[in-house]
């Protein structure tokens, strides 16, 4: 526990990612430094190739900077080979995907103790009951990933980010694949998490309604941290994206407004969720 | 050009790596045909070349017409041809020289008191034919024989055994002769012998003392030359001066028989048991390709679907996967035919190294030998991946738009028709394979079951793998956790695919192991008739195989008999006859004192009473022929026909075969006696140690055969059937190794179709080492299935083999625990190592591409 005081549960420092070579190069990360605390949701967003999935994927060790470093707690990743690399995941960081986040041949129940599993720790029955019992699918344990919805797998895949009480859960596009009322029923999840188990959890999205989920909204363009947004609401992320849009003339200005206009009714029914009352604006202050 | 070709051939490029399983399992059963064509045109064309070297300078061949086949001598048996009646043809006009031809077996022992040869290929003795025109045979060094007790060898001979110019030896005819080498031959030209065959050229005078009946005055045939006649016209010329049961014919037409009867007896069977083998690699081979298309055409759904959308006619989707496999055919196969004449060379090497020497200078390559295996494997190829290009023109377009296609083989409508079908082809199979085996056996009611129990496992096998692959990885969770549970489900994920798969390696194990089981039943039959009908404590055998050796000299019997330690002792000498039309072996012996050494079970009758026109004859054979004591037969020997009287009736089965002649019956008849084996038995109290070592001094003054107790020379009965075990392991080896590449391919074709799955493990915390695992064990519980499946089927077709081929209901069927065991081991570590590659590329894998979303 001391440790995690000490650290934030994941940060990159200066921070930069350069692919291929020569006229193919591309510099992904230029320079970004950031963390994200214990107890916060963090979203970050950007248009397309800004450099917020290669953020996510070299903060969570899922791919190597080229210079700067990245840690998940007080751990440098850049010192770890594949192997530790992988048990560090397992053991200490929680993903949830776009897509294909379950292993078809496993059951719910399975795919959720996946992680524990492989790194061969038996699972803590109290806490895998309870968080079946948090994410709704008590009665779909023995079932196979293709006889759930959508919105289910995903579910399942954040209960799955959650049993091994990781140091950070990192989604990338959670809800991309999802309708709005599913989507914001796995946002609500991951918010509970943060306030109910002082989670850490960091987003990558495209979406503003999710955004208005997080406590803080990081905007990258062009590999680098171009601003920051705490206690975001839908319309002031789209806001703010429309504003970087105009002058880059890069990014996608119909589609924006429809979806704000989607998930504005998706916020109206979501249900409060209950939360302790630790410091720091929270989404009731911004209702 | 053509549309759906120019799509086929993009996406045959496209696809190389996932091709390369698919081209190297045609390669290899394409090279193993095209070998095994190769080898037969080189050995018929070399055989060929050998009897035309051997008859080049021979216009005619004069010898007896009547002729007796006999299993190890080639051509059959003759009775000898006066050598007088040469000096007769010598006076006819035209004839410019005629000699009497003595030929027989003559086996040399080398400096080192080893025989050569005698596996396989004749060792010859003969005479030196002083005329240069006539004689094959050139002098290399040294001089003709002309002193009794000088010889002449081939080179190869001589090289084979370190003999030289004035060293003394021994010939076994197989009566020990003392020879000293005074001329080293060569035969046609330059060539180290006639093939692998030795042969020893005596002085006419000594070749008729040891190798005719009389001692002298007989040949085996006469040859003639003439300077001014054609071949024809010399046999025409001659011809009506033959005494009656004499014929002749030209030296082309005795090189064709010769020719005809190497085909027949060896050629024919060498090759088509070859051919055998290639079809199963050819078989194995269709599976692979078949399931390589198939998961090709599965994978590239959402391709097809589109084209389809777009307004692909079917038979245009159906076209281009068509042309796709036709690259495949048309690559592996051109590729195949360049390697058969490797594998040409390899064959002949393997058997080589296994002790049958072949002659195989040259290869000779026919238009045939390129043309059929490059049709069949196209052929193969196109067909393998019809069906998967059938269903690729079935796509519906909306498949488009589906996620993926679920694979219905194992259950809905397409399951329950499998089941039933499966089902009742192997319950119909075992039927009938079970009646055919047992029920008076039928080969014919045997195959036919058996093929269609391989139908009904095939059949069945998608409908069985989920369950056997359950079965079977049931151990896996808990010996690799949860790494093996996903390769156990992984496994039965897609069991028609696992089904195709392992039926590959299915066919190959079965064979093996049908081949396993007939041969260990093979030798506990040996073990048992050794057992139940050789009385005595010691055998003296000289090894020999095919149309080699000589034999053990028929004196042998009679000098151990005077041994001190000795009760009795019998020869058994192998004789052949015509007894009433049909063709048979006699054991010659001495029947009065054979119950002694073998054990003859009850017998009716007396066997002391045979005398000179007495038969003695199995009951099992009399009961055939409907004979009774008292029953009189006509024998037809190679000089003539006599009437014999059956006295006595035994139990066959056993060491001695159906028929027993005394010597002195035989003899008036008799080419060139040798006994096969003598039989000893040991005064009671004699160490067998002592008894052994008495007799193999006395055997050594015959030529050094071998001396054996009765635990060895039942060992050594089996012994060949091991070497034919090893070869059919070699040949099956290729079939096998096509099943293994089949499985390495689909794997490796499942683990790019896993790509996203696998990377989500490996996200959330599975190691590289566990994901190897993970696709090596799923390659090993394929492998499993197959083998265990292959170990089921094989010993129950072994059974039925068994059976069916034991018409006498005297073998014995054995299930050998020991090499199933190696079998089913070596099964699972192939799985194993099929699985490396697979394995490798899957832990290879970027994670990031494998979750990138699309």
């Amino acid at each position: 526990m001391t440790v995690v005081q000490l650290h934030p549960a994941a940060a990159v420092t200066d921070a930069v990612k350069v692919y291929g070579i020569g006229a193919t190069r591309v510099r992904a990360l230029d320079h970004v430094t950031v963390e994200f605390p214990a107890g916060r949701f963090t979203a970050i967003m950007g248009p397309s190739g800004s450099g917020k999935s290669t953020l996510m994927h070299c903060a969570a060790g899922l791919d190597t900077l080229s210079a700067g470093s990245a840690h998940i707690g007080g751990t440098e990743l850049g010192t770890l080979n594949d192997r530790r690399l992988t048990e560090l995941r397992r053991e200490r960081i929680g993903f949830v995907f776009q897509s294909f986040n379950l292993v078809p041949t496993l059951t719910v129940r399975e795919n959720i103790t996946l992680p524990l599993d492989l790194a061969g720790r038996a699972p803590d029955a109290a806490w895998v009951d309870a968080l079946v019992e948090v994410v709704g699918l008590g009665d779909r344990l023995h079932h196979r990933p293709a006889e759930l919805s959508g919105g289910q797998q995903q579910r399942v895949a954040v209960a799955r980010a959650l049993a091994g009480r990781p140091q950070v859960v990192f989604a990338d596009e959670p809800t991309g694949n999802l309708d709005s009322r599913s989507g914001a029923e796995v946002l609500g999840l991951l918010r509970q998490a943060v306030d109910t188990m002082d989670q850490a959890v960091v987003m990558v999205t495209h979406d503003p309604t999710a955004a208005g989920y997080a406590d803080r909204v990081l905007f990258l363009a062009d590999g680098r941290l171009v601003d920051s947004m705490d206690t975001p609401t839908a319309d002031r992320v789209l806001d703010r994206m429309k504003a970087f849009d105009a002058p880059a003339a890069t990014g996608r200005p119909a589609g924006t407004g429809s979806t704000a206009a989607r998930a504005a009714t998706a916020r109206a029914a979501t249900p409060d969720t209950a939360r302790s009352a630790a410091a720091g604006p929270r989404e009731s202050d911004r209702r | 050009m053509n549309t759906a070709l120019r799509i086929g051939l993009r996406s045959a490029r496209a696809h190389r790596r996932r091709l390369v399983g698919t081209v190297l399992a045609v390669l290899l059963g394409v090279a193993f045909l095209t070998g095994t064509m190769v080898l037969g045109d080189t050995l018929r064309a070399n055989f060929d070349t050998l009897f035309a070297d051997a008859n080049a300078g021979t216009g005619a061949v004069v010898r007896s017409a009547d002729v007796l086949p006999a299993q190890n001598v080639p051509g059959g048996v003759r009775a000898p041809v006066d050598t007088a009646l040469a000096d007769r043809l010598r006076t006819v006009p035209g004839v410019s020289a005629a000699e009497p031809s003595v030929q027989g077996a003559g086996q040399l022992v080398g400096r080192n008191g080893e025989p050569i040869g005698g596996k396989g290929p004749p060792t010859l003795a003969g005479n030196w034919l002083t005329d240069g025109t006539l004689n094959p045979y050139r002098l290399a060094e040294g001089r003709a024989p002309a002193a009794p007790g000088e010889a002449v060898i081939n080179r190869g001979a001589a090289e084979a055994g370190d003999l030289r110019i004035g060293d003394t030896t021994m010939l076994r005819t197989p009566d020990p002769v003392r020879i000293t080498v005074v001329g080293i031959a060569t035969f046609g030209a330059d060539a180290d012998g006639m093939g692998p065959s030795t042969f020893t050229g005596l002085s006419l005078a000594d070749a008729e003392r040891h190798l005719t009946p009389k001692g002298e005055g007989q040949a085996t045939a006469i040859r003639l030359r003439s300077d001014t006649l054609t071949q024809q016209q010399l046999v025409d010329r001659v011809k009506p001066l033959l005494p009656s049961g004499v014929e002749a014919l030209t030296g082309q037409a005795a090189t064709a028989e010769s020719t005809a009867d190497v085909s027949g007896r060896f050629l024919t069977m060498f090759t088509t048991l070859l051919l055998v083998f290639a079809g199963i690699a050819l078989l194995v081979a269709t599976f692979t390709i078949h399931n390589t298309f198939a998961i090709v055409v599965a994978q590239r759904t959402r391709e097809n679907a589109l084209l389809r959308a777009l307004g692909a006619h079917r038979r245009q989707v159906l076209g281009a996967t068509l042309a796709e496999a036709a690259v495949v055919a048309v690559v592996a196969s051109a590729a195949g035919l360049a390697g058969g004449i490797g594998v040409a060379a390899g064959l002949s090497a393997l058997f080589a190294a296994l002790g049958f020497s072949l002659p195989t200078g040259g290869m000779v390559v026919a238009t045939a030998s390129v043309a059929l295996p490059l049709a069949v494997g196209i052929l193969v190829t196109l067909g393998s991946a019809l069906l998967p290009a059938v269903r690729a023109g079935r796509t519906a377009p909306l498949a488009a738009l589906r996620e993926s296609t679920v694979d219905d083989a194992a259950t809905g409508r397409t399951g329950r028709v499998r089941a039933v079908l499966g089902t009742a082809l192997l319950a119909g199979g075992t039927v009938l394979t079970v009646r055919g085996a047992t029920g008076g056996p039928s080969a014919v009611l045997t195959a036919t079951g058996a093929v269609s129990a391989l139908a009904g496992t095939v059949v069945l096998g998608p409908v069985s793998a989920a369950l056997a692959v359950h079965v079977l990885g049931a151990p896996l969770p808990r010996l690799r956790g949860v790494s093996g549970a996903l390769a156990r489900r992984n496994a039965a994920r897609n069991p028609s695919r696992t089904a195709a798969t392992a039926t590959a390696l299915m066919v190959g194990v079965a064979v093996v192991t049908l081949f396993t089981v007939f041969a260990a039943s093979i030798r506990a039959t040996l073990n048992d008739t050794v057992d139940r009908s050789f009385a005595g404590d010691l055998a003296v055998t000289a090894p020999a195989f095919g149309a080699g050796g000589s034999g053990v000299s028929p004196k042998l019997a009679e000098a151990v008999r005077q041994l001190p330690q000795v009760e009795q002792a019998v020869g058994l000498g192998r004789g052949v006859a015509r007894i009433d039309g049909h063709g048979r072996e006699l054991d010659i012996t001495d029947p009065a004192r054979l119950p002694g050494v073998v054990d003859l079970g009850r017998v009716d009758g007396s066997l002391a009473a045979l005398g000179t026109d007495g038969l003695a004859v199995s009951r099992s054979e009399a009961a055939a022929r409907g004979w009774q004591l008292g029953s009189t037969v006509s024998v037809a020997f190679t000089d003539g026909t006599e009437r014999f009287t059956v006295r006595a009736l035994y139990e066959g089965g056993g060491v001695a075969g159906d028929y027993l002649m005394t010597r002195q019956a035989w003899a008036p008849h008799r080419v060139q006696d040798s006994d096969t084996m003598v039989a000893v038995a040991l005064r009671p109290g004699v160490p067998l140690a002592d008894g052994k070592a008495a007799v193999q001094k006395v055997a050594d003054a015959y030529g050094n055969p071998q001396v054996q107790d009765r635990g060895e020379y039942a060992a050594s009965a089996a012994g060949g059937v091991d070497t034919m075990l090893s070869v059919v392991y070699a040949l099956l080896a290729l079939a096998v190794l096509i099943a293994l590449l089949g499985i390495a391919n689909t794997l490796t074709l499942a683990v790019h179709e896993r790509t996203r799955e696998l990377g989500l493990l490996r996200a959330v915390g599975q190691t590289r080492g566990q994901l190897r695992s993970m696709v090596r064990w799923e390659s090993v519980l394929v492998a499993a299935f197959g083998t265990v499946g292959g170990l089921g089927l094989g010993a129950f077709l072994g059974w039925a083999l068994v059976r069916a081929s034991d018409s006498a209901g005297t073998g014995s069927f054995a299930l050998p625990p020991g090499r199933l065991a190696v079998v089913l081991l070596a099964g699972l570590v192939a799985g194993a190592v099929a699985g490396l590659r697979p394995a490798g590329r899957a832990a290879r894998l970027d994670v990031l591409r494998a979750i990138a979303t699309d």
